[in-house]
């Protein structure tokens, strides 16, 4: 009897997980791992390598000449794919002034004011070297109209020489330190949600996926230089060239939900499920996907919203072979700041509409 | 009152007292910078300075105050505790918050760094993290940006919560202080970056020369007595400095140890203006340790100034002059 029931726990409880919406506890693991690892684009690999720690055991991840990390499942046509970017905004180093202070350049669009006065991290092929971002000098002339500010950060060098000591050189990156933060509501804040939700969605996807369900190919890819042009996308897209029947970006949507913005578009509550992206400044979903895919969504009791939001995508990268681009994100508040916030109910049935998506379209 | 004062002082610096092995300046320095003391909500601050202190207590205006020797010729050295920050001004219905300014100055600078910056409010039932609201730098593309620069009149901050009523669950509420959430950093060889790190620093200073004084009983030169003083509601009128002044003075000299714009712990030393409001504190000298980036989140200053800084300020308490 004993072992009638042990066989049965063994057999039926994980299909009777298959689908489900991972629990709070895996998310948090998940996406507070990955959110405060550092990447910048062109950066990636202590990412990708984490993405690779979290991954199941049966994994056999790729990674390809861009960078980009690929798992494959399932076998035959069509070939599904999704992309989740794997780098983050931040900055570079693009020059190494005499007093030891570095000149950083902006790798990906944001407001760079909302670095000055932070702590900062310069991350070199020798480890990270703590700084700060200079705060703006109030009694400096103004930068011309339409440009940024010089970015400036200091390691507590006073000449070139002390800072090339440390292993900084041009081209190394920068960020700030970064903290996953649960806040009230099932919410948390953190900086680069954009799109570690992303990666951590097809993780949580492939970690609850039944791949005996899986009746074709379905290629997850967590890309690299999304946030500087969709360049590992690129990559991605010209391997398969117009072998994918459907490519879905897993990113951010970048939600009005806030007393700041103009709400004409792009209001997409938090906690009211992932949303279709069906327009943004790169994509256009054709209607019909979106209508097969709001109907996947209700088979599966999975919350979807619809929305029109502002950015661009990895899937629109592979528009040029004829592939449709059927983007999904999640509602993200205060998008490329050091404080973008989530609700994590919006993670988990994103995790979940990933799953539903490879095994039931 | 004031001799049972001083004999339970001279009871508690005896060497009997068990005390903990001195923290090292520089961890000191970081717990302190880590902390929060908004102007007029500081006594968090004023618990631990208590009891890093053998014998210290907190005074009617919520001031620290340990009292070295037993003699009439009183001399005086003050840090002050408090800093910039905000409270909660209104909670909305749809759960986001809005802020005052705390009172006192506050610099245009301390109030751009909330802007897009995780942020923590202070409840009745703990800390409670949040954000200060920002555009979205994707929403505002081709489109006419609002407004000037960011003030905290212009403020919401995001908790998480979808209506009033989960922020009042969480013990937050109309006047709940708020500050930048700190993340001292250390940085070159003996930097420390933090919201004033200057004054933090300056006042672990002091917390180490006064312990160094407690455990060394005999120090402060007969026939004298050294009030040490953690100071509230500095940037209010100084407040906790002129309460100490009142209740305490007069006193033959007093020494205001700060952090101040400068060098990275480079201390200088100047006459204060406090003597002219206050006579009662005697010439009055500041002893400012040197920050770069004044009044900022990277406030900087250098923890080997700071070691001598404890050097000069025992140095004093033991009457030299």
């Amino acid at each position: 009897m004993r072992g009638v029931l042990l066989c049965l726990a063994v057999t039926v409880i994980p299909r009777l997980l298959v689908g489900q919406a991972p629990p709070p506890a895996e998310v948090d693991s998940v996406l507070g791992t990955l959110v405060e690892t550092h990447g910048v684009s062109g950066m990636e690999g202590p990412v990708r390598e984490a993405v690779q720690r979290l991954l199941p055991g049966w994994a056999r991840t790729t990674t390809d000449t861009a960078g980009n990390l690929w798992l494959t499942m399932g076998q035959g046509e069509p070939t599904v794919v999704f992309v989740a970017h794997l780098d983050e905004i931040g900055f570079t180093v693009k020059a190494i002034g005499d007093d030891g202070t570095l000149e950083a350049e902006a790798a990906g669009g944001f407001f760079p004011t909302l670095w000055e006065g932070q702590p900062a991290l310069v991350h070199t092929g020798r480890g990270t070297v703590p700084g700060v971002f200079v705060p703006h000098d109030t009694a400096a002339p103004a930068p011309a109209p339409g440009t940024d500010p010089v970015v400036r950060v200091d390691v507590g060098t006073t000449e070139r020489a002390g800072t090339e000591a440390l292993g900084i050189g041009i081209g190394s990156t920068v960020t700030s330190p970064k903290r996953y933060v649960r806040l009230l509501g099932g919410r948390a804040t953190g900086r680069s949600f954009d799109d570690r939700v992303g990666s951590t969605a097809l993780v949580l996807a492939a970690r609850h996926l039944d791949r005996a369900r899986l009746r074709h190919t379905v290629i997850f890819i967590w890309s690299v230089r999304e946030e500087i042009g969709l360049e590992g996308a690129a990559a991605a897209a010209a391997a398969l060239g117009p072998r994918p029947a459907r490519v879905h970006a897993i990113d951010t949507f970048v939600s009005a939900d806030s007393p700041l913005e103009r709400t004409n578009f792009g209001l997409a509550p938090l906690g009211r499920g992932p949303v279709a992206r069906a327009l943004d400044n790169s994509s256009v979903t054709p209607p019909a996907y979106v209508d097969s895919l709001a109907a996947l969504a209700r088979s599966r009791r999975i919350p979807l919203q619809v929305g029109a939001t502002n950015g661009g995508n990895d899937g629109s990268a592979f528009g040029e072979w004829g592939v449709p681009d059927v983007p999904i994100g999640w509602p993200l508040r205060y998008s490329h700041s050091p404080a973008e916030l989530i609700d994590l109910r919006d993670v988990a049935a994103l995790a979940r509409l990933v799953g539903a998506i490879a095994e039931g379209w | 009152m004031v001799a049972l004062a001083f004999l339970f002082v001279g009871l508690v610096s005896s060497p009997a007292v068990a005390q903990r092995p001195d923290p090292a300046l520089p961890e000191l320095a970081d717990r302190l910078a880590h902390m929060t003391a908004v102007t007029g909500y500081e006594q968090r601050m004023i618990d631990t300075l208590i009891g890093l202190l053998p014998g210290a207590m907190r005074d009617r205006a919520g001031n620290a105050v340990v009292v070295l020797g037993a003699g009439d010729r009183r001399r005086l050295v003050a840090c002050p505790v408090s800093e910039p920050g905000f409270i909660v001004g209104r909670v909305r219905e749809d759960g986001w918050l809005t802020l005052r300014r705390a009172p006192g100055r506050v610099s245009p600078l301390v109030e751009r760094q909330i802007e897009g910056q995780r942020v923590t409010l202070f409840g009745r039932r703990g800390a409670v993290p949040g954000v200060v609201a920002v555009r979205s730098v994707h929403l505002t593309r081709g489109r006419g940006t609002a407004g000037g620069p960011f003030t905290v009149d212009s403020a919401y901050v995001d908790v998480g919560a979808s209506s009033a009523a989960e922020v009042a669950a969480a013990g937050v509420g109309v006047l709940s202080p708020l500050a930048l959430a700190k993340r001292p950093q250390r940085y070159g060889s003996d930097l420390l970056a933090a919201p004033v790190a200057g004054r933090r620093t300056a006042c672990a200073a002091l917390v180490l020369a006064a312990r160094r004084a407690i455990a060394e009983q005999g120090m402060v030169p007969r026939g004298e007595s050294v009030v040490v003083a953690f100071v509230i509601e500095q940037d209010l009128d100084g407040r906790g400095l002129g309460a100490i002044a009142r209740t305490r003075g007069p006193f033959a000299q007093t020494v205001l140890v700060d952090g101040g714009p400068g060098s990275p712990g480079a201390v200088t030393r100047a006459p204060d203006s406090a003597a002219i409001r206050w006579p009662a504190l005697g010439p009055v000298a500041r002893w400012s340790l040197g920050a770069r980036y004044p009044a900022t989140a990277v406030e900087t200053t250098s923890l080997a100034g700071a070691d001598s800084l404890t050097t000069a300020l025992t140095r004093w308490i033991g009457g030299a002059r």
